[in-house]
């Protein structure tokens, strides 16, 4: 599934924290669009590199970028020591 | 039991195959099996991948390490690391080398990554007392 919420959580000491949850829906509905508006321009390129070898490898990179998104969510980096907090989660 | 045994010992009874043949194929079927169990277990159980550092006894930095990392992220970034160029995979595996890590991830399969996690049920590693690092499935 997309991930929809980024969880971003940083202190550091002496220095101010932040603590952000950042609706990463809004930038799907940015990003989702224009990597489909770039679907045609990629299957030109993959025409006319497929002689060289190159335009099968694009052509899947293309299509592995909407599988890496789809599996974003879940993903969880949770570094804590005494002074420090570094917290990321996409949910 | 399952129909390939049957069959097996079915041909071994009739004359076709002799003893030893036919344990040879009743090897190679359980060894078959046994990888397919795993495979499906992995498939159907676990969803992410988990490593967990934790502080041991004798540690004076009491830092604290908990990753998830989704496998199906893990496949799918294995899958678009074999579509990385071999000029650019060259230098990826050279910057690694020189961080004293001898792998070449582009040789890594999906079906390589299935066997290991596979394996990799619950592996501990305590660095000399002074950390535990938990690597695992779930």
């Amino acid at each position: 599934m997309i991930p929809l919420l980024l969880r971003i959580h940083i202190r550091r000491k002496g220095r101010r924290g932040v603590n952000l949850w950042l609706p990463l829906f809004l930038l799907w509905l940015i990003v989702l669009p224009i990597l489909t508006a770039l679907l045609p321009l990629i299957l030109i390129t993959a025409l006319i590199l497929w002689p060289s070898g190159k335009g099968k490898p694009i052509l899947c990179a293309y299509l592995m970028v909407f599988r890496l998104i789809g599996n974003l969510s879940g993903l969880k980096i949770d570094v804590r020591s005494r002074d420090n907090t570094i917290y990321i989660n996409l949910i | 039991m399952n129909e390939e045994r049957k069959t097996i010992l079915e041909m071994l009874a009739e004359g076709k195959i002799n003893t030893e043949e036919a344990e040879r194929l009743l090897s190679a079927l359980s060894k078959e099996t046994e990888k397919g169990s795993d495979v499906t277990e992995i498939k159907s159980g676990y969803k992410y991948l988990r490593v967990v550092v934790e502080p041991g006894p004798e540690s004076e930095n009491p830092e604290r390490v908990n990753i998830r990392v989704p496998l199906k992220l893990i496949r799918a970034g294995l899958k678009l690391a074999s579509f990385i160029p071999k000029d650019a995979q060259a230098k990826v595996n050279e910057a690694l080398h020189e961080k004293g890590i001898d792998t070449d991830f582009s040789k890594i399969k999906p079906e390589d990554l299935e066997d290991l996690l596979a394996q990799l049920n619950d592996l501990t590693v305590d660095v000399e007392g002074k950390e535990k690092i938990r690597v695992f499935c779930e």
